[in-house]
């Protein structure tokens, strides 16, 4: 075993994939000489060289693009948004080509291809850099949408989404980056579409993914000396959603509650929340709770940034609603 | 075409038509001719009701795809808008895969699902109906070829006039030229970007000559009714471009005898300019020319014409009695096939 910071997790889920195949090679701002905005890349030009750790201008339409006609022909490029919030001005190409292209041409073609970096609020970024992308391309079939909370599944996830034959949309965050956990020194991969019950708890059913899992896991602690035991669910593939690992859950615990990062409206816990009434709903014994951003963008004051996201204060209290 | 303010590319026509040979050429005439009948019967198609849709007529501009991927091969990337049957048809996609698309046939090009402005061949990456979106991905075409080495082949990407103020255009010129890729990008400028003449839309002009050196890429100018001068200018680009392994930047003077689309009666422009505009017709220029050279005769060009529009009917007949795709398989192929380990099967 060794122990990492989950950006170095990363970097060694692009390096060992890098030695595996060729044709993948990564491409975005700083991600070469300056290894990383978030030390990502952190020495993988000096290794492999500028073929293939391309630092490219800030041009993000103009990048994304490019990456998905190489994906066309044949490549399998890395595309690093040093915020998930520049995606916006790469958007065109992500809706109207990379998800859209194999389907389109009749499967001529297929874009297998990752567009990676952090998602959602890091500290005081303020309302431009913090938005959270996941609903937006959830719209969208064709994509994979992965979002690890840990070092062991961002490296095991990283690994699975470069092997893909699709676009895939990972989704990593700012404040994570530093974090640590110990993962095998032996190569192992993470497949997409499983959940994974991180906590097992009999009263109710908890379900986060990427950031909102700490904090869901605080107010686990907390509850847990009030003899209240949550069960919690970390999504790690938000599309396409491992509905059954989440109504196994609430079979057992019958109350539910959905944490989210991101906006509340046409967000991802709306849609995780109507899939279980199609499928469990009989199983449930109280109304569906879900904790989600505030309808502001996202404010730079501490204290405005805090009340707008879900807090391990406000999931204990939605717990106690759920349980009244 | 007489304009001062552009400078065309100079082209010596004997010089083009002895090195093709009367075979060569009367094969592109056909071509020409099928392009223009193509779209022709499409259009009468779609006012029957079995087309639905956008539709866009290259009809006005067939000599400048015809002559491009007979200077410079059909193994290279090709990319370009929706106006997309033309290449599709010289890219060796049949007319009946093209009509069976258009119909919504299941065994239609892209099986039905992408209709008249998304088709494809091997080499053909679309077929893409975001004005100025599809030129990054020309880029990406670009970029594979010197990742992995391809020094002779190029990606060619056609786009509009109406592309040029997109800034995914100005991004897509900024990093072929940064990166050294062998991209030529064509703008067929046919005057007008849907019914905003090409004055309204953008800045500078002639375009390739003056934005080719902002971005520090080699600009030409061609005269698109003329086939001669495209063979002639785009085999001189494909050469240098081999050698350079730089982007080119290239302007093809043109016009569109049809509305921007199906739906669009053209009313911004006057019967007379029509009129004026049609006297160059590049399938009577080309025509004229193979007389002139004693190639063939008017006789040749009539039976050549008739052969392509039996071509065509047959190919509609043969489509129109093609099954619709099943909605049973609606959902099916939204994504590429993948190793089961991916989830972890």
């Amino acid at each position: 075993m060794q122990e990492v910071e989950l950006r170095e997790a990363l970097r060694q889920a692009i390096d060992e994939e890098m030695e595996r195949d060729e044709n993948v090679f990564i491409l975005g701002e700083e991600v070469g000489a300056y290894n990383g905005a978030y030390k990502v890349t952190k020495g993988l030009l000096d290794k492999w060289g500028e073929k293939r750790v391309i630092d490219t201008p800030i041009s993000e339409n103009g990048f994304s693009g490019l990456a998905i006609g190489a994906a066309m022909t044949g490549l399998r490029p890395i595309v690093e948004f040093m915020s998930w919030n520049f995606s916006f001005v790469a958007i065109d190409q992500l809706i109207s080509n990379a998800c859209k292209v194999h389907y389109m041409s009749g499967g001529r073609f297929s874009v297998p291809i990752v567009f990676r970096g952090p998602n959602g609020a890091a500290a005081q970024v303020s309302c431009q850099h913090s938005h959270c992308v996941e609903a937006i391309y959830g719209n969208l079939p064709g994509f994979y949408i992965v979002s690890p909370s840990n070092p062991y599944d961002a490296k095991g996830l990283l690994k699975t989404a470069i092997r893909c034959n699709n676009p895939v949309i990972f989704l990593e965050n700012e404040l994570d980056y530093g974090d640590k956990q110990e993962i095998p020194d032996k190569e192992y991969t993470v497949p997409f579409g499983k959940a994974k019950v991180v906590k097992a708890g009999e009263h109710v059913t908890v379900i986060a993914y990427s950031r909102m899992l700490k904090k869901c896991m605080a107010a686990a602690d907390d509850l847990s000396k009030k003899g209240i035991e949550l069960e919690i669910i970390d999504l790690r593939t938000i599309k396409p959603i491992d509905i059954a690992t989440i109504c196994q859950s609430i079979k057992k615990t019958h109350k539910c509650l959905l944490v989210e990062e991101g906006h509340i409206f046409s967000g991802i816990c709306a849609e995780i929340g109507f899939q279980i009434i199609e499928h469990c709903f009989d199983e449930l014994d109280a109304p569906l709770i879900r904790l989600c951003q505030k309808e502001t963008p996202l404010p730079y004051s501490k204290i405005l940034e805090m009340h707008t996201t879900p807090t391990k204060e406000s999931i204990v209290e939605a717990v106690y609603k759920l349980l009244a | 075409m007489k304009n001062s303010k552009y400078h065309f590319f100079s082209t010596d026509t004997s010089k083009v038509l002895q090195a093709l040979g009367k075979d060569v050429l009367i094969e592109d005439y056909k071509k020409m001719v099928l392009i223009r009948n193509l779209e022709l019967r499409l259009e009468s198609c779609y006012q029957q009701g079995k087309i639905g849709g956008f539709m866009h007529s290259y009809a006005g501009q067939e000599a400048i795809q015809t002559a491009c991927i007979r200077a410079i091969g059909q193994d290279n990337w090709y990319t370009t808008t929706y106006r997309c049957h033309a290449l599709a048809l010289l890219l060796k996609v049949s007319p009946k895969a093209i009509f069976a698309e258009l119909f919504g046939k299941v065994t239609g090009n892209a099986h039905g699902r992408g209709g008249s402005m998304h088709l494809y061949s091997d080499k053909m990456l679309g077929g893409f109906a975001i004005v100025g979106g599809h030129t990054p991905i020309a880029a990406g075409a670009a970029f594979s070829l010197a990742y992995k080495n391809v020094k002779d082949k190029v990606s060619i990407c056609f786009l509009g006039e109406g592309s040029v103020p997109q800034g995914a255009f100005h991004e897509s010129l900024n990093l072929v030229s940064l990166w050294n890729l062998p991209c030529i990008y064509v703008i067929e400028n046919n005057q007008w970007g849907m019914g905003t003449a090409a004055k309204k839309a953008v800045s500078a002009h002639p375009i390739a000559e003056k934005m080719g050196p902002a971005y520090n890429i080699k600009d030409y100018t061609l005269d698109g009714m003329d086939y001669f001068s495209l063979h002639a200018g785009f085999a001189h680009i494909f050469e240098e471009i081999k050698k350079t392994q730089r982007p080119v930047l290239v302007e093809v003077i043109t016009e569109r005898f049809k509305g921007h689309s199906i739906s669009d009666p053209g009313f911004y422009r006057s019967k007379e300019e029509l009129e004026r505009i049609k006297k160059r017709d590049p399938i009577y220029l080309f025509k004229d020319k193979l007389i002139e050279n004693k190639l063939f005769s008017e006789e040749d060009a009539k039976q050549i014409e008739q052969e392509q529009i039996e071509l065509i009917k047959k190919a509609m007949t043969e489509a129109e009695s093609d099954p619709d795709p099943d909605p049973v398989h609606l959902g099916e192929g939204v994504f590429a096939l993948e190793d089961e380990r991916i989830f972890g099967v």
